[in-house]
């Protein structure tokens, strides 16, 4: 007979039972208040859409601009005159993110990839090294809720 | 003793034959295996996760390094091989199992539904006697005789709770919302059907699109899925309903297969559904007429597919034989030959399940009416 350590003894059963259903029903309320739903089984539970459009604010001449990022790439010179080349889809891969200038379908809704968006802005500014001139990330992001309403929301990381 | 504790102590103490649980834990520990190779394929190629935008749930503190990852990988997909193999198969099953959970937690990302469902279904089953059966390191004796099957399934109890709550969260999530409860979100998808299956080379005739993208028809298909999901999530707690909702899963999820990009999702949910597969074993028989070549070719194909050990095979004696090549006895001792016959086979082998209620309705249309024979009125 195989003997197992996970062979729980008749008075731990319920005791596992229980907590095992109590966490579960703990995260399926949770998951109704998260933005992206994390463990909240709702499968296919939009279609809706998104489309970001980055912008840089930069300082230059003592000016500030906000100037547009073609395909989610720029340069720039560091101090010492170095060019770099900066990709947002170098650093960010999900793809309901780095697809920039065209409406993508928003897996988990609107609200998970507008969650999302901003860590995405943030961690970005984080990794600029050698960019001296941009101060801020901006998302101008158009959304279409189910085919229906549409809307536009404006997210901004600054350098930290 | 109380009736109520009789039950608590019948539900806790419950032991039963342990065959099917190891059939379970073949397809289960596959599939973690298979999402392990996933991810240790997506490492390979496109890299440590934490170099790129990622959004962990855990403490930054308690997140792999690049190589402690790669070990991590490796160590899933080789306890996630062991449960496959019915070596320490329990132990497997866990290892894999919070590993996975844990690979979630480090990035948020990485959370999809399917994948959540997976890894807690082997959790839990590592917490059944799933390691009493189909041992395949074991060579030809890979499962145990019957009397050492049986033990303990209360964890059985609480897969099946969990495979319940996957379509409630699904469902409940559904019918709440108004866009899905009428048809908007399917609207949508169903728009977009004909350009994608144009762009992948199928395009579809006129008078399908215009099914397809017209209201009333998305309006249908939600509430169709939704009643669908409900119906599968409570149906199979009831006997008299548990076969037409494992059916009307098993389709359920061959169409969303067909229609959608899942990941395993689809055939996680199928193969749980062998947790409500009575755990019984023999308790159905199938007996051919000897010499029959049709009736012998079915008879080796139930010996091939009847995974879950349903039948009890044997050839019609002499005395027995009569104008049937093959004759089928269902657990309430219904025996039946033809259509009902085949349809009887198919509601217990897993491969021809989904033939059952067509092979039902059409043994049923075509069942010659019992009319009262006049000389005997």
């Amino acid at each position: 007979m195989p003997r197992s350590l996970l062979n729980l003894s008749p008075r731990l059963r319920p005791v596992f039972f229980c907590a095992y259903l109590l966490v579960q029903l703990g995260l399926l309320l949770r998951a109704q208040r998260t933005p992206d739903l994390v463990f909240g089984f709702q499968m296919f539970n939009a279609s809706s859409h998104l489309k970001i459009s980055l912008f840089r604010k930069v300082r230059q001449r003592g000016r500030v601009r906000v100037v547009p990022v073609r395909d989610g790439a720029w340069q720039t010179k560091d101090r010492s005159g170095v060019r770099h080349t900066f990709r947002w889809q170098d650093r960010v891969r999900d793809v309901n993110l780095n697809t920039l200038d065209q409406f993508v379908h928003a897996a988990y809704g609107l609200d998970a990839q507008l969650f999302r968006l901003p860590f995405a802005l943030r961690y970005f500014m984080r990794h600029l090294p050698g960019d001296e001139e941009t101060e801020a990330l901006i998302a101008e992001v158009d959304t279409r809720t189910n085919g229906r309403e549409t809307g536009h929301v404006r997210l901004q990381a600054d350098r930290p | 003793m109380s009736a109520l504790a009789q039950t608590f102590r019948r539900f806790f103490g419950e032991e039963r034959d342990a065959l099917v649980l190891g059939l379970l834990r073949i397809a289960i520990s596959a599939l973690l295996f298979f999402n392990g190779l996933r991810l240790v394929i997506e490492f390979y190629r496109s890299g440590f996760f934490a170099d790129y935008f990622y959004l962990p749930m855990l403490p930054e503190a308690w997140l792999p390094s690049r190589s402690g990852y790669e070990l991590l990988l490796g160590l899933q997909a080789l306890a996630a091989l062991c449960a496959l193999l019915g070596f320490w198969p329990r132990e497997g099953l866990l290892g894999a199992s919070c590993l996975g959970l844990y690979f979630l937690g480090c990035d948020r990302l990485q959370y999809h539904n399917n994948r959540y469902a997976l890894l807690l279904l082997g959790f839990l089953l590592a917490f059944t006697p799933c390691d009493r059966a189909l041992l395949l390191v074991r060579g030809r004796s890979h499962t145990l005789p019957r009397e050492q099957r049986l033990a303990p399934t209360f964890a059985r109890r609480l897969f099946q709770i969990q495979v319940s709550l996957v379509y409630l969260g699904s469902t409940l999530g559904k019918l709440f919302d108004a866009d899905w409860r009428g048809g908007q979100v399917l609207f949508m998808r169903y728009a977009e059907a004909p350009a994608n299956c144009a762009a992948h080379g199928f395009p579809l005739p006129a008078w399908l699109i215009a099914i397809l993208t017209a209201p009333w028809f998305a309006s249908l298909a939600a509430k169709a899925a939704i009643s669908s999901e409900l119906f599968i999530a409570l149906g199979i707690w009831l006997p008299k309903t548990r076969r037409l909702a494992l059916w009307l899963g098993v389709l359920f999820h061959i169409s969303i297969e067909i229609t959608s990009k899942v990941e395993l999702f689809s055939w996680l949910m199928v193969a749980s559904y062998l947790a409500f597969v009575v755990p019984e074993v023999r308790e159905r028989r199938f007996q051919f007429a000897p010499g029959n070549r049709r009736a012998e070719l079915l008879a080796r194909l139930v010996a091939l597919c009847d995974w879950c050990a349903r039948f009890e095979r044997s050839p019609l004696s002499p005395t027995e034989q009569g104008s049937a090549a093959f004759y089928v006895t269902n657990r309430a001792g219904q025996r039946a030959s033809g259509a009902l016959g085949l349809a009887q086979l198919a509601e217990a082998i897993p491969l021809f399940f989904p033939l059952w209620l067509p092979l039902a309705l059409y043994a049923k249309l075509s069942a010659k009416p019992r009319t009262p024979c006049a000389s005997c009125a």
